[in-house]
């Protein structure tokens, strides 16, 4: 505790000693988290909006009217294991709906005598089930075909694995960008810095206190390259959802603050650690003999 | 206190700086390193810091003995010590006080006795009015003095300097030769090397070994406190 004046005033001597250098490196690892926050931010906004079609996953279970146990039925199928929602529409809902979606030319349905259409089983799937529920529910007495809109689902699963593996390429891209940017800079600093450091060695200064402080001034930098990152995205959020949410008021956006807080939240965090893994990395690269 | 039993040591370009060396130096002693140019004395030093390693032979320094694989043991060691490099080794862009402070931070020293200790050691090399003054702004001998002044503040079992009137005048350098020997104390060991030998006819209660062409003898013993 004696030396903590000593180390901050030590990085921040580093830091003026190379002032242009620095300043690229903060503002790049400003740029890099910035980016990182916006696919962490879109990959979270489409992850809640996939989640969102996932519960409404669902297939229709169409059944023989004439001999079938409609309750019965009802009953077994809530028993399926992936079923999460079950309930019947008859043939009235299911017209009713048509008109709905046919709007202003739901007239062509009047030149049905009968209602065309059949009842059926609305059922809420688990996405991942899809299989088994289908052929478990086609399986079951009364029931004459099932319905899927899989390929619809397949899509949705596919775009959501993409983001999510396009958010892990980021992360990781992000991580080693960063971790070499700091570890550069602290590698700078030393070589800089290294008739100091030889002669710190020479008068027995352990390790620890020799690092400590290229291993804060990487701190400070990356972790202010992430207060500045959440500044900016911030105000991206902010704006943002001032233009999306007039014009596409149907996209289920996060609330803003959770998604800025969240967001800010992670940035932090992931600089914090990235400032000290990146200058722990520099500076165990860069030891000397003495 | 200091102990090394055919020493030798040999360069990686096959120079070969000293050989066979015995020497046992007891605490309190204060000793001269003479010799010309070239002879051995800084090699000398750098082996007794563990910047060196003995090619053959055992050498113990404050115990520890100075083996490549003890190199954690060595920087603690270090820290029992005050050096005074023949080129100072003062941190540029600092005050004298501040460079005196720093070597002590990573020690025992409390922060008041740290800040206590410089201003003494500062004082005793004459320089206390310069305390606050860059290092880079200091004289060549000035300089000197706040290097002998970081040594001193240290409070260290060993004081090791290597050649401290280098390239300084007559007066400086007597100057240097009476502050090192004030350094005489019962619980310090003090080491000098130096070419000038017409510097040290005047202390008598020094010990002197000379240096020739690596080979180490004693010239004369002086009396230990």
């Amino acid at each position: 505790m004696k030396n903590s004046s000593y180390f901050i005033k030590e990085s921040i001597r580093i830091i003026r000693l190379n002032k242009l250098s620095n300043l690229f490196s903060f503002l790049g690892t400003t740029l890099i988290l910035f980016l990182l926050a916006l696919v962490v931010g879109i990959w979270s906004i489409s992850s809640q909006m996939t989640e969102l079609l996932r519960n409404e996953a669902e297939i229709n279970a169409y059944f023989r009217e004439e001999t079938a146990n409609t309750e019965e039925l009802l009953s077994l199928i809530r028993q399926v294991d992936g079923v999460r929602e079950v309930r019947l529409v008859n043939k009235e809902e299911a017209r009713s709906r048509m008109e709905k979606i046919l709007g202003e030319e739901a007239d062509i349905l009047d030149l049905f005598d009968e209602n065309p259409f059949e009842a059926f089983f609305e059922v809420k799937i688990e996405l991942d089930r899809m299989d088994s529920v289908f052929s478990q529910i086609s399986s079951l007495k009364g029931i004459d075909y099932v319905r899927e809109n899989r390929e619809i689902l397949e899509q949705i699963e596919k775009v959501t694995k993409a983001l999510e593996v396009l958010g892990y390429l980021v992360i990781a891209a992000v991580s080693i960008t960063t971790l070499i940017i700091v570890s550069h800079m602290i590698r700078q600093g030393i070589y800089q810095n290294h008739e100091q450091i030889i002669t710190l060695m020479l008068l027995g200064a352990p390790d620890n206190f020799i690092n400590f402080p290229y291993i804060l001034l990487g701190f400070l930098l990356t972790f202010g390259g992430g207060i500045m990152a959440t500044v900016l995205i911030a105000v991206l959020i902010n704006q943002g959802y001032g233009r999306i949410g007039g014009t596409l008021p149907f996209i289920p956006m996060p609330p803003k603050d959770q998604l800025v807080y969240g967001l800010g939240v992670f940035l932090l965090a992931v600089s914090a650690a990235l400032g000290i893994l990146g200058s722990l990395f520099g500076v165990s690269t860069s030891k000397s003999k003495n | 206190m200091i102990k090394a039993s055919n020493v030798s040591l040999r360069y990686a370009d096959g120079t070969l700086a000293l050989r066979d060396v015995n020497l046992e130096i007891k605490p309190g002693e204060f000793v001269y390193i003479v010799g010309p140019s070239g002879s051995g004395k800084t090699s000398l030093l750098k082996l007794l810091m563990g910047i060196e390693f003995p090619t053959s032979g055992s050498l113990y320094v404050l115990d520890q003995p100075i083996v490549k694989n003890e190199m954690r043991n060595i920087r603690k060691m270090r820290r029992r010590i005050g050096p005074v490099f023949q080129e100072f080794r003062l941190i540029p862009g600092r005050t004298a006080l501040e460079n005196v402070v720093l070597g002590m931070r990573f020690l025992d020293t409390p922060k008041k006795q740290m800040m206590n200790n410089a201003r003494e050691a500062l004082a005793k090399v004459g320089l206390e009015h310069k305390a606050s003054v860059m290092v880079d702004k200091l004289s060549y001998g000035e300089a000197q003095r706040v290097a002998i002044a970081r040594a001193l503040a240290r409070k260290p079992s060993l004081i090791l300097a290597d050649e401290p009137t280098g390239n300084l005048d007559y007066d400086n350098a007597i100057n240097i030769m009476n502050l090192m020997y004030t350094l005489k104390d019962k619980n310090t060991t003090v080491l000098v090397t130096t070419h000038a030998t017409h510097l040290i006819s005047n202390y008598s209660g020094a010990a002197v070994i000379r240096v020739e062409e690596g080979r180490v003898s004693v010239e004369h013993r002086g009396e230990q406190i």
